[in-house]
Parts: C-alpha cells; structure tokens; sequence
C-alpha cells in the first residue's frame, strides 16, 4: 500500500553520512533513544511479538491438530475448548494458533522474496543506469500495472499451489514492483554521491559497491520496506486463503475463515469461528502498519514533531 | 493548491462519482435483461422465487444442450413420459402412452389437442425431428443413434422408433423421459453447431409447450422470470394448474448470500447446499422429512479406488479400507445428518426392489477398526517399521493420495474424516485439494490413488450404477466411467444385460441385479459412502404444501432433470398462503 | 510536455503487448484440459463424452498449434473479440464482460474518488489537530489492515442480515429486472451501499495515514519554515505543503488502484454483486479460462488507462514536469 509507505527522500536524507566510525555509533544510540520512547513503535512491535509468542507456543499448548475431529459439534468456547469447535467439530483454538504461525511463515517469506527481487531490480537500475535501468523499469511497470490480486487468484485457481511456500513465493513475485521503483528513486540519489565515487574509482564491482556502500546507507528503509511486505502479504496470503485458492493441506487464517464462511457460521450462530481468525488477520496486519510508522518517525526526526 | 482548486477538485469528484453511477445505472438498465413482457416489479404473493441451481448468468436457452437455463425443461419445454422416482412409474405427457409393439419396435402416441405456446399444434413431426438433431456430432442424447436405434417414422399421431438388434431398453426408458420436445418449425432454422453448442438466445423464438413462457433475465446475471401462459394442455388433461403467476429463479453468487436470503424469506424454494440447514427445520423452514435425512437422496458418493495400483488392487485390502472409514462420523459431523450412510452396493434407496437385501446382509461391509485390523494383519499389511501405519506386503510404504476438487469444502471435509479414521486402522491417507481440471485429468488419466465421486444421478434404473462401475473397455483416459480401472468381463456383461432386458421382466432382471451386486459386494470396485441429498428447503413465508415424505411425494428440486421428473407435480400442487 | 507523455504512450503499449501475451500464457501453462472439465461437470453419459469432448475441443481452436491460437487472440482482440467462453458454451467472454463492468464501476469509482478526497482531507486536518490525530489515526490503521472481504462479511452480517437496514446481496431486488424507472434507481442504490462501503471505509483509511505524514513532513519542510519565519499566515504555508503533498499521492493512487480492483472484486464476492469479480469466481469455479483471460486482460487495460489519467493529471498538477524537468 503505497499510502503507508515511509518517506523514502526523507528517510535517507536523514541518516546518509560520510564514512566515520563515530557518526554511525551516534546515530544508532539516537535512533534507540527515539526508538523506546515512541508509543506506535512500542504497541506495533508488542503485539507482533505478543503474536509471535502465541503462534510458537501455542500449539504445544495442546496435544490437538487442527484437522482432528472430536465428538463436540459446533460448541462455543469452554474449558475445554477454549476457542470453541467447528461445525464438523474441530478444535478452533488448534486451528487458531497453528493458522497464526502459517501466517507469520507465508509473510515473512513473501516479503523476503518481493524484498530481495525489489532490492535487486531496484538498486541494479538505479545504479547503473542507461539500457539496463530502461529495461528493468518496464519490467517493473508491467508487473507493476498488473493487478497482484487477480494474477494470484487466476494462476492460484491452476497451480493449486500445495504449500505454504509456493503460496509465498508466488505472493513474493508479484509484489515487488513498488519496493522496485522506491530503491531505484534513492540509488539514484546515492550513486551520485562522493563516497560512491570514490569506491567506484577504486575499481569495485556494481555488486560489491551496492552491498557495501549503498545498501547500508539504506539500512533503515529497506527494514521498512520489508515490514510493509510482510504486513501486505499476511494480507494477501489471508485474501487467497478465503477463496479458496491457498493451500488447503495446511491450516491458516484465511482458510478458517473459507470454511466457517462456507458453513455459514455467523449466520448459524457459530460467531467464535468467523471471529478469531478476522481478528489475528487484522491484529497481526495492523501492528506491523503501526509498526512501520512508528519506526518512520524514529529513523525520521522530522516527523518525529508529533 | 488554493482553496479554490481544492474546492474544484472536491467538486470534480463528486461529479465524477455520480456521473459513474448514472452510467453504471444506465448500462444496467438498457443492458440485456429488459424484456419487453417482463413487469416492472413482480407481485411477491403470485411469485415462486426459485435458487441453487444456477451459478452463472442465464445463457443458455438451447434444450438440447446441457446445463440449460433453470427451468427450461420442464417449465417450458417439456418431454414423452415423465418419471416418478419414488413410485417407480412412468407418467405419460407429451405422449398418450406408448409401447414395444415388437421386440425392436417401440411405438409412442401423441397426445391430441397439445399446443405450442405460439399456437401451433404438437405433431408426430417435432418428435421425430426431434430425436434426428441427436445423430449430430456432439450431441448431448446421441448414444441412442450408435447403440441400435435405426429409423423413426411417423403415421398420423404415432411415431414408430425402430432398433437393429435387441435394443438397450434402460437407455431407451431414460430417454423416454429426458429428451426435450421442440418445435420443427422453429428448430429447423438451426444449424448443427448451433443445435449442438448454440444457445438459442433470442427470446422472441422460445416457443415450448409447457405452463410458462419467457419473461425477462435473458443473459443478465440475477434472476430469470419465467411467465405462466394459458393454454397449457395439461390443465384440460390432468386437471394441473400452476398456482404461481411468475417463478423466478435468482442466480448464486456465494451460499451465505444465498442462505440470508433465504433465512429472510426472500427465497420460497430453495436448492441451495446449506450445511446446518437442519437447526432451522420447524414452522417456518421445511424439508422433505421432518427429521434426518431431511432431503431425498440425489445420488451416491463412492471412494473410488485406482484398482490399477497397489496395494488397491488387492481386493482384501479395499475392504480394510472400506472398514475404516466412520461414515457415521461423516454423517453427523460434515453434514450434520442431512445426507445417510450408503447401501454396501451404493444403489440409491428408491431402488430398493432390485437390491438383494438378503446378500447385503451377508456379503455387505461396515465400519469396524478391529475388523479392519484383523483383515489387514491376516493378509500381510503390517506395521513393521512402528511408525503407526502398515505396510504393504512387499515391505513398501503405504500413503495413499486422496482428491477432491478444491474449494468443495464438505469433500474437503470429509476426506480429512476419513484420513482420520483409516489412521485408527493403521492406514495412511493424504487429503489433498487439486483444482477441478487438475482433479479431472488425474483421475480420468489414472494417475490417481484414491478420488471421491459422485456423478451419476437417480434416475429410473441402476443401469448408470452399473455402467459407472464396470464400463469395459479400460482406454488410456476414462472420461465418464469406470475411473477405478475395474476390468470384469463378466461384471461387464451382465451390465450390458441389465440393459437389455425390459423392467417389465421383473424377475428375469432381479436376477441380473443380484449378480451384479454379488460382484459389487465381494469386489468392491469402489466403496460407496453416503447419499448426496436432493438438496431442497423451504420457506413457508408465502406458499404452502410443498412436498413431503407424509404429503405430497414429489421431487421438490429445480436442478436439470426434476422438473421433469414430478418437480411439475411438487409445483403445481402449492398454495398460496 | 509532449515528450513525456510521448514516452509515458509508448512504455504503456509495450506493457500492454508483454501483458497481452502473458495473460494468453498463463492458462495454456497451466496442468489439466479445460475441454475434459467442461465435460466432466455436464455429466455426459461415457459414449456421448467421447464425442462430445472431440467436437469441444475443435470448436474451441484448442487443438490448433500454439503459435496459430497466439495469432487469433490478437486478431480477435483487434476486434474486440475476446472469444468464446468454456462454461457458458455459446456465449462470448465480451458479452459477459460488458454485462459485468457497469456493476463493478459503479462500485469502483465512487469508492476510489471519494476515499481518496475524504481520507486526504481528513489526513490533512489530522496533521494539525491533536484531538484528530489521537483517534482518527488508530482508526485508520485499523481500517487500512482490515481485510475486505472480513469488512464487508460483518457489515453485511450485522447491518443487512440482522438489522435489515440494506440487503444481503445482489446490484437490486429479486422482483426487478433492469430498467429505467424510479423503482430500480431506489433498488439499485439501497443494494449498492453496503459494498461500496466496505471499499470506501479500507481505502479512506490508508489515504488518511499516508496524507497525514506527508502533511507533517511538508509543514517541516524548508520552505515552510522559512514562510513562517517571514511571518506568513499559517493558512498559507498549510496550502504550499498541500500542494507539494498531493503529487507523491497522486503517484500512490496509481498504485493503490491495484490494491482497490483487489479488494472490489473480494468485495463482490460476499454481497454477490454482479460485477466483474463475481465473474471471475464463476469463471474459476467453472474452469472457463478463455473468460478468466479475457477479464484479466480487461482489467489490464482498465489500470493501464487509468495509470494514464493519473500521469496526464500529474502534469496538470505540477508544473516542473511542464517544463521539461522530472517530478519527485
């Protein structure tokens, strides 16, 4: 969602800073400074953590799977069941914590590979330029222009993808064209730069300056960048889910959802299966955004001001 | 920008939003839809709203093709015969009555005084054209041309079909009454592709001899108006008035759309799958039982094993696996009891006078853990590597792959109960979801394990059954039968027999029938499971006497095939409240 | 000005041409006959099957080569002739998509235009108002992460099935056909509320977050500073910083509009308005891809058409681009 998207200009007009050794100490203990003080980076951060904590502990909580049946039908929550049952009776809860650690799994490695093509296509352009910026651009805008949505579901609807990591890497290659454009716009800036020059001259390869000089000055912003990816693919992985076009084998959010939608559980009254998974969704979605902005403003001072 | 621009731009919005949703209006309005004989609104208390068959914009007006628009045939095209599936009888329609003059000669006559809806009279000519559209390539009733049916000629109201050879009576009775009527003089301005693939959409041309005629919806994607007309032969005949003014059937976009419309009595009759459907069963929502299994059965739901593949081809291990599944589970929990367990030989209930009982008692299987246990211990199935599941008898791994379309979430369901309970027995099964078309190459390629499938529907005789189990020869893609890859030559021709013999012949065909179900039961080429219901509800908002196991015995549903079975009678015997 | 847009002209048709040509790819990669689909679900008996999968699969061009079907996809493109569809056998894709679009559109571009001015303004106001800023803003962050299809779930739930306030589903009421009269007009409105404003309440709050941080970094900025140093009224310094603020979320619209077909089509979905995403799960649920590819197709060039407007209005809004230099 670009409309969250960090600062970019800002964000590195910030923190560039010519190579010394004290400048980089004293940014850091600054941005912790800024970092614990912040109410948005503070509550985002506790609640993905707190989400965390559940997704891997609790399974070993119970015994349960999430595709056992037990003999209650469609309970609401008890003592012993703590989120309730299904309609055909499975253990909600089970279901719950095993769909949050599917989530945290499919997003995590969505946004790692839409970060790293983003990152490679991005800085490539960037960096060099001329024929290979062109080229590179216009993949990005055809990507880009084509709907991520409807590309997953129609080639989703054909692959019946089996795995929570085909599911990711198939979110991962279709949503990196705006991580693309937005380091490309920075690399630009950079590679004009003094120290770049100077790295150049001394006669190191593209890779090697965009790894050891370009990328850290970035550091900050590509962190964002990767938060924003893996709040968007939760998102997206959870909207594929519910139609259907996830991988059933493997519990997640949006498939819970799917199935209680199917079974008309809001309508028959089965309002704790329809609940749970639409609030882990949201929950983990909305503190990565809170997140982001709150680490926008540590690494940003100037939007530090509210 | 200055408060001027940002007034413009604010401005230029809220235009542009509305001149958006003028346009969208507009279109949808002047779009395809608007028929000039539809009303404006349709009076809720004359209206039978209809839904759960379609779940795709109403195309399709062409008869002779299949997946036809709902209603077509039956409301407005009609058939020969009828067939009452719970009474087991033919009811003559279109035709007066008709019979095998001969032993390859069947002879049917036309109902006097019968009507088109453009006030042209039903001749022994729409018959026999009719029948001779089948012999186009393509064509959806065409097995009739190339197993025996050789010429059809007519003789004032008679139309005599001649066979070579002894000709296959069952198919001939299904025939009797699923092949729609159509005019000549109208059908004749076709093409073959357009007989065989067209949609015959221009809705001035829908002429039928049915209660209702055309009234608006055409290729629009919500509801279809059908119209009652007068003239319907049937109300002199049989005394058979249809009491609704206008049935509308709305299209299915999603099932809890279409469950809230009909909780809110939007919807009288519905044919929707509506899991949990039973807790509403009382005053206000009806079923054709009060009590489970609620809905008629519609047809079976088999496992179908790849006999071509081990250790599926051991017929001792099929019956471990049949012994361990908990149907009961499947029942109460999937479906919470709207559909029930399978006879051993998947034969539907309505055909219980030619199923052997007595040897279903005694060949039959049923859900045991430890029967299953013992069988599989007994024929070289163990656990050897104690890792909870057996292996076969060459020492290999045993984990079989189990399919269903994706996104059928009760197959889903029932495949994960069923993996469940086979892992008691020790037996390992993978559920899996392929799409449909990736499910369907699998399957008809063999290179499936195990698949669950239900395709063939009720109907006037177990013939489809047979056919579906031991269609012989096996070629390199099955498309519609016999997917497990049986091969029983004598399985296959005692099938072919049942086709042969008249049902009149009851006792020569009951015994056919037992020794096919003797193959069924000690072979188990597929495993039957449970009964798909006839998917129907009601709502008791504005219309009454809808069908019912204690009332009037019809089949209360919409889908292809119903209405001409006595769907008419459940219709035409409403009352408006 | 000319030769930007030029440019812009040129990199659009070549994207279309690369997107045109993977849209036909994709299901031709695909595993499984769509023809053995077909029949598998119109359950033929097994001797008509046989024939009638021959006679399908010919009259869909399906068994000519590959290079040949490339061919008449663009032909019939050149047409307007997107082909026929699988499921609804008899009908074109183009026919089913012109019945589908005015639904959709409806729904798209109120829900887009007015998210977009009403969460920018309310961005705006929030950058300066604490009060706002302490609610709206959390809001906002809840709506943006809020999946669209569980918004519209709820609403739909609570405000059509149990409050009976708007309908559960459909673009009108069972008992209307299509038509111009008051009535429909009524009708249509009443069933086209609920999901536009699912699509309107996820939009507006991203607009909302995103406007208000730009907001706050303009009135940081340089010049506003100096404005204010010089004395400046703070109306006036406000509407530099809106000003510059607009064009990095002009270029977002243009990316956000992925996100909203996304979400219109979800929505569609669950309150079963008849628009092009509805189509789409018929056209999955059905294995029609001949349709499925002609709406995919379709809303390309809907994207690409209105990235163009968006790059034409940029223009228009900032007046370096006139004049030959880049924008941000």
């Amino acid at each position: 969602m670009a409309t969250v998207e960090p600062q970019a200009e800002t964000v590195v007009a910030g923190t560039v800073v010519a190579p010394g050794a004290a400048a980089p100490e004293r940014r850091r203990s600054e941005a912790l400074y800024f970092a614990v003080r912040n109410p948005k980076l503070l509550f985002g951060l506790g609640l993905v953590l707190l989400l965390l904590l559940v997704a891997i502990v609790g399974p070993m909580l119970t015994d349960r799977e999430p595709f056992e049946f037990y003999d209650e039908l469609g309970q609401p929550p008890s003592r012993d069941h703590w989120l309730g049952t299904t309609a055909p009776g499975q253990d909600v809860y089970t279901q719950f914590v095993h769909g949050l650690r599917a989530s945290f799994i499919v997003g995590a490695l969505a946004g790692l590979v839409a970060a790293a093509i983003g990152m490679a296509v991005g800085f490539l352009a960037g960096y060099r330029g001329g024929v290979v910026d062109e080229i590179l651009s216009m993949l990005t805008n055809v990507v880009l222009v084509i709907p991520t949505i409807a590309v997953l579901i129609i080639v989703s609807a054909y692959l019946s993808v089996g795995s929570l990591i085909g599911e990711a890497v198939l979110i991962g290659v279709t949503s990196w064209p705006w991580v693309a454009r937005a380091i490309r716009a920075q690399t630009f800036s950079l590679a004009t730069r003094d120290f770049v020059s100077l790295a150049r001259l001394s006669g190191q390869g593209s890779w090697r300056i965009i790894v050891k000089e370009i990328a850290p000055n970035m550091s900050s912003y590509l962190f964002l960048v990767f938060i924003l990816l893996f709040g968007g693919s939760v998102l997206t992985a959870a909207t594929l889910d519910f139609l259907g076009l996830g991988p059933s084998e493997v519990m997640s959010l949006g498939l819970m959802l799917n199935v209680a939608v199917s079974n008309s559980a809001l309508q028959l009254g089965m309002w704790w299966w329809f609940i749970a998974p639409g609030v882990g969704i949201t929950a983990i979605v909305a503190a990565l955004y809170v997140m982001n902005v709150g680490l926008d403003e540590v690494f940003n001072p100037k939007l530090r001001k509210t | 920008m200055g408060s001027r621009t940002k007034k413009r731009a604010g401005g230029v919005g809220l235009i542009a939003s509305v001149i958006a949703l003028a346009v969208a209006a507009s279109l949808a309005a002047g779009g395809a839809g608007a028929g000039p004989q539809g009303p404006a609104a349709v009076p809720r208390g004359d209206t039978l709203y209809t839904s759960g068959k379609q779940w795709g914009p109403y195309t399709n007006f062409n008869p002779l093709k299949p997946d036809y628009n709902t209603g077509l045939v039956g409301l407005v095209y009609e058939t020969l015969f009828r067939y009452d599936p719970l009474k087991d009888r033919f009811i003559p329609w279109l035709a007066s009555g008709g019979k095998w003059a001969a032993k390859n000669r069947y002879v049917v006559t036309l109902r006097p005084g019968v009507k088109w809806s453009d006030g042209k009279p039903l001749t022994a000519a729409d018959v026999k054209f009719t029948f001779e559209t089948q012999k186009n390539e393509g064509a959806q009733y065409g097995t009739m041309w190339k197993t025996g049916l050789r010429q059809i000629t007519t003789k004032g109201r008679t139309v005599t079909f001649r066979f070579s050879g002894t000709p296959n009576y069952q198919e001939w009775d299904s025939n009797r009454y699923t092949v729609p009527i159509v005019p000549r003089h109208v059908f004749r301005g076709y093409s073959a592709k357009e007989l065989v693939s067209g949609n015959a959409s221009n809705t001035g041309k829908i002429v039928g001899t049915g209660p209702f005629r055309y009234g608006a919806g055409a290729g629009g994607s919500q509801t279809l108006q059908w119209v009652r007309r007068d003239g319907w032969w049937a109300t002199k005949a049989y005394k058979l008035r249809m009491p609704m003014r206008y049935i509308v059937d709305i299209n299915n976009t999603s099932n809890t759309a279409s469950l809230q419309n009909f909780l809110q009595g939007k919807i009288d009759l519905s044919n929707n799958f509506f899991p949990g459907i039973n807790k509403h069963v009382g005053s206000r929502v009806g079923t054709y039982y009060k009590k489970a299994p609620y809905m008629l059965p519609a047809n079976t739901a088999w496992l179908v094993p790849n006999t071509t593949k081990k250790p599926l081809n051991d017929v001792a291990f099929r019956r471990a696996l049949a012994e361990s599944i908990n149907i009961n589970r499947i029942v109460t929990a999937d479906y919470q009891n709207i559909v029930s367990k399978a006879n051993p030989t998947g034969l539907l209930p309505t055909w219980s006078k030619w199923i052997d009982q007595a040897q279903v008692k005694r060949l039959g299987f049923s859900y045991s853990i430890s029967r299953a246990k013992s069988r599989l211990a007994s024929n070289g199935y163990r656990d050897r590597n104690g890792d909870g599941f057996v292996e076969d008898k060459d020492g290999d791994s045993i984990n079989l792959r189990l399919i269903v379309p994706k996104g059928w979430s009760d197959w889903e369901t029932a495949i994960q109960i069923i993996a469940d309970s086979a892992k008691d027995a020790g037996i390992k099964i993978s559920p899996a979801y392929p799409d449909f078309n990736g499910l369907v190459e699998e399957r008809n390629s063999g290179k499936f394990e195990l698949v669950i499938n239900n395709e063939k529907q009720i109907g006037n005789t177990p013939y489809t059954y047979y056919d579906y189990l031991f269609r012989l020869p096996v070629l390199a893609s099955q498309t519609a039968a016999n997917f497990s890859r049986f091969s029983s030559a004598r399985a296959w021709s005692l099938t072919q027999q049942v086709n042969k013999v008249q049902s009149s012949s009851v006792k020569k065909a009951k015994s056919v029938h037992s020794q096919i179900q003797k193959v069924i039961l000690e072979q188990l080429p597929a495993i039957p499971l449970w009964y798909n219901g006839m998917w129907a509800q009601w709502s008791t908002r504005y219309w009454t006497n809808f069908p019912s196991a204690t009332g009037n015995q019809a089949t209360p549903s919409t889908w292809n095939g119903y209405i001409n079975m006595t769907g008419i009678d459940a219709l035409a015997k409403l009352k408006k409240k | 000005m000319s030769r930007y847009l030029a440019r812009k002209v040129v990199i659009y048709l070549l994207t279309f041409v690369v997107a045109v040509t993977i849209d036909w790819a994709i299901p031709r990669l695909m595993p499984g006959d769509p023809v053995s689909g077909l029949i598998a679900r119109l359950q033929a008996d097994p001797t008509a099957a046989q024939e009638m999968h021959g006679y399908f699969t010919e009259s869909f061009g399906l068994d000519e080569p590959l290079w040949r079907q490339y061919l008449n996809f663009w032909l019939g493109l050149l047409h307007g002739d997107l082909g026929p569809s699988i499921a609804y056998v008899g009908s074109s894709v183009s026919d089913l998509i012109k019945e589908a679009v005015p639904y959709t559109l409806a729904l798209l571009v109120p829900a887009i235009v007015l998210s977009y001015i009403a969460g920018n303004r309310v961005g705006a106001l929030a950058a300066r108002r604490k009060v706002l800023d302490n609610t709206a803003l959390p809001i906002s962050y809840v709506l943006t992460a809020t999946p669209y299809m569980w918004l519209a779930l709820v609403l739909a739930y609570v405000l059509a099935f149990r409050w009976e306030i708007f309908p559960v589903s459909g673009a009108y009421d069972f008992a209307l056909q299509p038509e111009w009269s008051v009535e429909f007009a009524r009708s249509f409105l009443a069933h086209w509320f609920l999901p536009f404003l699912t699509l309107f309440l996820v939009s507006f709050g991203g607009w909302a977050i995103g406007m208000r941080n730009l907001i706050i970094y303009e009135l940081e900025a340089d010049y506003a500073n100096y404005l204010q140093a010089l004395g400046a009224p703070n109306r006036l310094v406000r509407k530099y910083a809106y000003r510059n603020a607009v064009l990095p979320q002009m270029s977002g619209l243009a990316l956000a509009l992925g996100a909203v077909v996304g979400g219109a089509l979800v929505t569609e979905i669950v309150f079963g308005y008849p628009g092009v995403g509805s189509l789409i799960i018929t056209a999955i649920q059905n294995r029609d891809y001949f349709l499925l590819q002609g709406i995919f197709l379709f809303i390309i060039v809907g994207i690409l058409i209105a990235n163009f407007i968006v790059d034409i209005a940029y223009v228009i809004v900032d007046p370096r681009t006139r004049t030959g230099l880049q924008g941000s």
